[in-house]
């Protein structure tokens, strides 16, 4: 970034906004298309004909869609962390890579939040877990985690869409001022009548300031209360006290793998390379390592615990997990998770774009496998022999999960041509430090 | 009985039976409209049951039955508690007969069939009678009575008549009454040592020690509910333990599994060890009620069957043989059974005499054995009357064929070539109900009335007359046999022969020639026999001791006994092969029952559909793993099914279940897999009986997997303790121990265990006890679940799915180390401090003042977390809105609520019953007394092992039995606090 000046970062990053490609269009369709048949083919032949359509086998009450709400979730995860907590930090190398990752996170959590309600066996009135006073004159139960989970997620939404939408103001009255007709029009309603005083700066700095020491408790709480719905039931398998922090960091693992995932060819499609360096990968790579270990510690701590705990039946279900009917998905996520993530040791392969993301793919493949074999995994052998049973996946779960992946990549490809994916204002103010750093040495 | 010593309930039960008039107009024609009755019919009130009287035909026992009447409609059926045979519980397959009046594959018109294409076409009744009438002249022109053949099953009292008068003015006798379960060689038995030939009333419970060569009586032998009241009685703990039961058989069945033993033989060593254990009986000299000369005879009959020669022949060790024969020689009255039938055992008669033998070695025992009251099955006709029927068809004897509830096409062995001999008779006339694989072959179909819609009598055993009345309208275009022979006569022979005008009156003017003196109060005919009516019958006080002693005589047997041949399996794929009766589906006949058929087999847990049992160790030499479809073939024919590998059968044996394989059973029964009777080769054993044994069968993989559908997830306990046990010497050391129990009630709730208070609960705090060492695992209470709660049938692919809708499960438990058999009935436990409550967002499961854990329908959103919450899963969801094949949604419960899909369902203790019940109480100002009213489950139980009741009364016998050292809660101790509390079993071993 260096010699750059504030009308170049203006046009270099706003270059992604320029009408896009045949092969941009195209993609596009063809999710849109993925989407239409998840979510608007595949669902409602599910909720017409009933739950059972899906792959469902009692004992398993909860599958993909659980899975994938907690996969999505997880995801979720690692936007605000960069944003909020690594700005409180003033961890610089987020700089690059903000914008996109609380974008993600935005998108993750709304095709999150759309999964429990697939998941419902009465879809079409979801919203009665919803506190507000009706003529069924009743409340939701507060003791149901599920409660919880709804409020949880419901604040960190509009928390962090609250966060995103405030750092793109600056930027948004950037764009108005470099297009006109009705996308001016547009782009200066979202703006809110920037006009860049100083007051407003004032104002501005602070309340990201303020946003951000929000966002950073709901990090830690939207996944701890995520991991409650399981470790307040008393399946074995979930019911352990090490879940919040460890669905935390499993979280913040699936989290930055999947902003590796995204970035990376975002950064080489868009040529982006100026604004997001290798060295921001380094340490998102080095990050997963730390991520990498504090998992594998929780799943062996959670062999342990089930040992020590004497219990039959933890022993069984833990016993079950490494070599029962789901075990093989068991050992490909103990690599992709914790073996895996630990090549990045490898300088070359943490500066290796390409080696970088097959990793952060593996990362992803993992995490979701480490949520089924929870889920599915403790559920399919709970405590009365007689019922027990083995689920899996059938096309409807399949579809809509696959749905729910067009709708993400959909949605970020809608945004990267929408939206400056880079925060032109914090990159602004980089640059703004290095001519400062600059000027110093060769100050009087 | 005296009917003021009734309990309130059967009063009040037996007083809703009422008249009669008010139903044969009551309900055949449906209306959609709620409009009340402009003339109400005296006997229905909109939203009250009626309750009547009548008798099971599902099965040659005749158990009493009440039917409770809806709005014209059966609903459901229970047991009638003054009937002597079942005193007030039903089986699963009478639990089940209501969906014979309701079953979609009825016939709802007579029919004719085309003779070219071979189709079904409607016809008219007048129409029919015609062609029948014009059959029966042109017979009679040609002086062929005796070519008229009436086959039914067994059938007595007035029915029975009436078609020996029809038959008689066509001048023929050809009446056969074929049951496929005839027990031939039982019967053949009890001619040679007893003298008569008839199936006596066996009264285990007066026995004091049981042996049962492969006698099936808690399943489908003779009278299983009669036998499994009984049982219960006989194995209530004493002083010194259960009264002893030992089982030999080469298959480890219910009632096996009731057994202290399985003493697991080849199907050929049944005989064998009957026959080595008397011969160590008399080498012991234990034989008191035989004189000397006698003895010696027997002696040199059974002189080979050395315990060397039994253990050679069975592998069953000397030492066995020697327990069993001290165990025989402490008891007083012992009593053993065999099974007589020839179904797992070759030997049937061989091992039927001796049981006679044995039993007679103890003078004790003849007061166990009641000649005087012999079954009616004993008339049903010896199997090979109807390989003589099949013979006089083929060569053109018959002309006219009447065939009434009887199967033969799919009962009897191809090789006798029934189909064949079929089309030589000029009319076949099918008076069945269902299509059936008989009714394929009829030229004419005239559908009757089922038995729940017409008049009747019925005589399970002498001394007990049933009746039989509608307890609902006719639902479809059919009409009672006796109308149509009595107009079949009057057409023939005019008024004068049958004065009748219909069957109501004959069974009316049968009954006002009967013996009433047993009767209560001999009144007027009238009165009388609405009383009758009112009570179900007439009959004797129950279980007296037996009139006539019938004194065993060995020198009447024909006293020589051959060792069955061994089964030559010098092939490796040899196996040898038998076949056996289920509780659900007894002969076959009970297939197209969609409850049946949902209804795990209490041992392999499999419904629908067909399957074939091999030992593992075979199954492993010969490379076969489950699901594998075999093809086995005989000398005679081959079959199809899957294979279910099970330890407990017999090595290097085959052994499938009866009643699956149905070709024309309509749309529940029909299946691929094999029926079993198609193997066999058509001969004959010595007592005129189906040799259904195989010694050779090959088997073959067909190389396609067809799962047979199980509800078991494991076989095995995995040491978790989910159905406890205790020997008897514990159990007496515990007697007096506090049980490991932590009550569903304030009581149960501490500081240190808890972190909510406890639920306040009013009055009452309905609980149930489950006594592990009562329950045989029959599975009625399922299906008395099923048909009080609209539970639904979902089918083999939702099965597969484990997405049956049970709310009651009789899980089934084997040990890991040996042959023995754990049940454990599991409902929702209604916990004090339940998992699923918490859990719930929108209160759907919601806990009553009375303990009871509601599920709130309508509140339901359906995220499940109950269900996955649930420690028991015994939580149902509505994965898809399951369907009821019209008609059968006719047997919807209307006081309880139908689910629809996405919304999560279990046991509810019955709690319409409950209401009921406190309704009842609240009208006459007082609690509802204990024992008052009882959930389905528990009220069908045949063995007593629900009880139902108010914890919070200490005088309850809940309260009672929940204090015993025997009581613990499966999974207490996760603090769930469950409402269901169970005794654990009483195991004993005397070998």
């Amino acid at each position: 970034m260096t010699q750059t000046r504030f009308s170049e970062v203006d046009h270099e990053i706003l270059r992604t906004l320029l009408p896009a490609g045949r092969a941009y269009r195209v993609t596009v369709f063809l999710l849109f298309l993925g989407v239409v048949y998840g979510y608007l083919v595949v669902w409602p032949y599910q909720m017409f004909r009933g739950l059972g359509v899906a792959g469902y086998r009692p004992p398993v009450m909860w599958g993909a869609y659980l899975v994938n709400f907690v996969f999505w979730i997880g995801i979720a995860h690692s936007g605000t962390l960069i944003s909020a907590i690594l700005f409180l930090f003033r961890a610089r190398w987020r700089t690059g890579i903000s914008r996109s990752a609380e974008a993600m996170t935005i998108f993750a959590v709304f095709i999150a939040s759309l999964f429990p309600i697939i998941h419902l066996g009465r879809p079409w009135i979801f919203y009665w877990i919803i506190p507000y006073p009706n003529q069924r004159t009743l409340w939701p139960d507060f003791q149901s985690p599920l409660i919880f989970d709804f409020l949880a997620v419901f604040t960190y939404m509009t928390a962090s869409l609250i966060f995103w939408y405030t750092g793109l103001v600056p930027d948004f009255a950037t764009v108005r001022d470099r297009t006109d007709g009705i996308r001016k029009k547009i782009y200066g309603l979202f703006s809110l009548g920037w006009s860049g005083t100083d007051r407003q700066w004032h104002h501005y700095g602070m309340s990201y300031l303020l946003l951000a020491a929000l966002c950073t408790p709901l990090v830690i709480s939207v996944h701890s209360v995520v991991s409650w719905d399981f470790a307040l039931a008393v399946i074995p398998g979930y019911h352990s006290t090490i879940f919040a922090p460890y669905f935390v960091a499993g979280a913040i693992h699936s989290g930055l793998a999947m902003v590796l995932t995204l970035l990376v060819p975002l950064r080489r499609i868009f040529r982006l390379e100026a604004f997001i360096s290798v060295d921001t990968f380094e340490k998102i790579a080095k990050t997963s390592i730390f991520m990498a270990l504090i998992v594998g510690y929780a799943y062996v701590v959670e062999f342990f615990m089930a040992w020590y705990s004497g219990s039959v039946f933890e022993r069984q279900s833990f016993l079950f997990r490494v070599i029962g009917y789901y075990a093989p998905l068991f050992w490909i996520m103990c690599f992709c998770n914790v073996v895996a993530p630990l090549f990045f040791f490898i300088k070359k392969v943490r500066t290796s774009p390409v080696l970088l993301f097959m990793i952060a793919i593996l990362i992803n493949i993992g995490m979701w496998l480490e949520r089924f074999v929870i889920i599915v995994g403790s559920m399919s052998r709970d405590y009365i022999p007689y019922a027990w049973g083995d689920y899996w996946p059938n096309w409807v779960d399949w579809s809509i999960t696959f749905g729910s992946f067009c709708l993400f990549v959909l949605l970020f490809l809608l945004f990267v041509k929408v939206l400056p994916p880079i925060a032109m204002t914090e990159v602004k103010e980089e640059v703004c430090l290095q001519i400062r750093k600059k000027e110093v040495p060769s100050g009087p | 009985m005296d009917i003021l010593t009734l309990s309130r309930r059967q009063f009040l039960k037996a007083a809703g039976v009422t008249g009669f008039t008010a139903l044969l107009n009551g309900c055949s024609d449906t209306t959609r409209t709620l409009i009340p009755y402009l003339a109400a019919p005296e006997d229905i009130i909109p939203g009250k049951a009626t309750w009547y009287a009548t008798t099971c035909r599902e099965c040659p026992a005749g158990c009493g039955m009440l039917a409770k009447n809806r709005d014209g409609r059966v609903v459901k059926v229970e047991g009638n508690p003054l009937h002597p045979v079942n005193t007030g519980r039903l089986c699963a397959r009478g639990q089940a007969s209501v969906q014979g009046v309701y079953n979609p594959d009825r016939y709802r018109r007579p029919f004719t069939r085309i003779p070219k294409s071979h189709k079904l076409v409607p016809t008219t009744w007048s129409e029919a009678e015609k062609t029948v009438l014009a059959a029966l002249a042109s017979i009679l022109q040609h002086g062929r009575g005796q070519a008229v053949t009436f086959l039914t099953d067994l059938t007595t009292g007035s029915e029975r008549a009436v078609i020996g008068r029809f038959l008689e003015a066509v001048g023929s006798d050809g009446h056969i009454m074929y049951e496929p379960l005839a027990y031939e060689s039982l019967m053949r038995a009890n001619k040679e040592i007893f003298g008569i030939e008839a199936i006596p009333d066996y009264r285990i419970d007066e026995a004091d020690f049981l042996i049962s060569f492969g006698a099936d009586f808690l399943e489908t032998w003779v009278s299983n509910v009669q036998f499994a009241r009984r049982f219960a009685r006989f194995r209530e703990p004493g002083k010194n333990g259960k009264n002893p039961f030992l089982y030999i058989g080469p298959r480890l069945s219910v009632t096996a599994a009731n057994a202290d033993h399985w003493i697991a033989v080849p199907p050929d060593g049944v005989s064998v060890v009957a026959l080595g254990l008397l011969h160590l009986l008399l080498d012991k000299n234990h034989a008191p009620a035989l004189d000397g000369k006698d003895r010696d005879r027997l002696m040199h009959a059974v002189r080979e069957f050395t315990p060397q020669f039994v253990e050679g022949r069975t592998g069953v060790k000397r030492e066995a043989l020697d327990t069993m024969a001290a165990a025989f020689m402490k008891a007083r009255k012992p009593l053993v059974l065999a099974e007589g039938m020839g179904y797992q055992d070759p030997g049937a008669l061989d091992t039927a005499k001796v049981a006679a033998l044995l039993s007679s070695l103890v003078p004790g025992t003849s007061e166990v054995i009641d000649f005087s009251r012999v079954s009616s099955l004993s008339r049903a006709v010896r199997a090979e009357e109807m390989k003589r029927l099949v013979d006089r068809m083929h060569s053109g004897e018959v002309d006219l064929l009447f065939i009434l509830r009887a199967n033969p096409a799919f009962h009897l062995p191809l090789r006798w070539g029934f189909a064949d001999a079929v089309k030589r008779v000029r009319l076949v006339v099918s008076f069945s109900s269902f299509e059936d694989e008989t009714g394929q072959m009829a030229h004419l179909i005239l559908p009757t009335h089922t038995f729940l819609e017409s008049w009747g009598d019925f005589e399970p055993h002498a001394g007990v007359l049933g009746l039989l009345q509608p307890v609902t309208g006719p639902m479809f275009d059919t009409l009672p046999l006796g109308d149509m022979l009595l107009s079949f006569g009057r057409s023939l022979k005019g008024i004068g022969m049958f004065p009748e005008r219909d069957f109501y009156e004959v069974l009316r003017r049968s009954w006002e020639a009967s013996d009433k003196t047993n009767l209560p109060s001999p009144n007027t005919v009238q009165s009388t026999w609405q009383e009758a009516l009112r009570r179900g019958g007439l009959w004797g006080p129950p279980d007296e001791p037996p009139a006539v002693r019938y004194r065993p005589s060995t020198s009447r047997a024909k006293q020589s006994f051959e060792p069955q041949p061994p089964a030559a399996s010098s092939a490796p794929r040899d196996l040898s092969f038998f076949s056996y009766p289920t509780v659900q589906f007894l002969d076959g006949r009970s297939s197209n029952r969609p409850f049946l058929q949902e209804l795990p087999d209490p041992i392999t847990a499999i419904t629908w559909g067909g399957w074939v049992e091999i030992n593992p160790e075979t199954a492993g030499r010969l490379a076969i793993k489950e699901g594998d479809l075999l093809r086995i073939r005989s000398e005679s024919g081959s079959i199809q099914a899957p294979a279910h590998l099970y330890f407990g059968i017999a090595r290097d044996t085959l052994a499938m279940p009866v009643g699956h394989g149905h070709s024309a059973f309509g749309r529940y029964a029909t299946s691929e897999f094999g029926n079993p009777v198609y193997l066999a080769t058509g001969g004959l054993d010595g007592a005129g009986g189906i040799k259904r044994t195989l010694s050779r069968v090959t088997v073959t993989r067909t190389g396609i997997s067809s799962l047979p559908v199980r509800t078991d997830g494991s076989p095995y306990q995995h040491g978790r303790e989910i159905a406890r046990a205790v020997t008897f010497r514990q159990h007496v050391t515990m007697t007096g121990d506090a049980p490991e129990v932590v009550p569903p009630l304030a009581g149960g709730f501490s500081k240190e265990r808890d972190f909510y208070p406890s639920h306040t609960h009013d009055v009452y705090r309905w609980s149930m006890v489950v006594d592990l060492d009562r329950c045989i695992g029959c599975g009625a209470c399922v299906v008395a679940c099923y048909a009080e709660n609209n539970i639904a049938v979902v089918g083999k692919k939702d099965v597969l799915k484990g997405r049956e809708m049970a709310w009651l499960h009789v899980q089934r438990y084997f040990e890991e180390t040996e042959p023995r058999v754990r049940f454990l009935p599991m409902m929702c436990q209604h916990c004090d401090e339940a998992p699923c409550e918490s859990v719930c967002p929108v209160f759907a499961p919601h806990h009553s003042r009375e303990g009871i854990n509601n599920q709130v329908y309508n509140r339901c959103i359906g995220t499940r977390y109950c269900s996955q919450n649930c420690p028991y899963k015994v939580r149902r969801f509505n994965w898809l809105t399951w369907t009821h094949d019209p008609p059968l949604q006719w047997q919807l419960n209307p006081d309880v609520t139908v689910r629809t899909k996405g919304v999560m369902e279990k046991c509810s203790f019955c709690i319409q019953r409950i209401v009921e019940a406190k309704m009842k109480a609240r009208s006459e100002n007082r609690l509802v007394r204990d024992g008052e009213f009882a959930p389905a489950c528990a009220q069908t139980c045949p063995a007593d092992a629900l009880t139902f009741g108010n914890l919070k009364d200490p005088h309850s016998r809940v309260a009672q039995l929940a204090g015993q050292a025997r009581a613990y809660q499966v999974l207490g101790d996760l603090n769930t606090k469950p409402g269901v509390i169970y005794l654990k079993r009483i195991t004993q071993r005397i070998i």
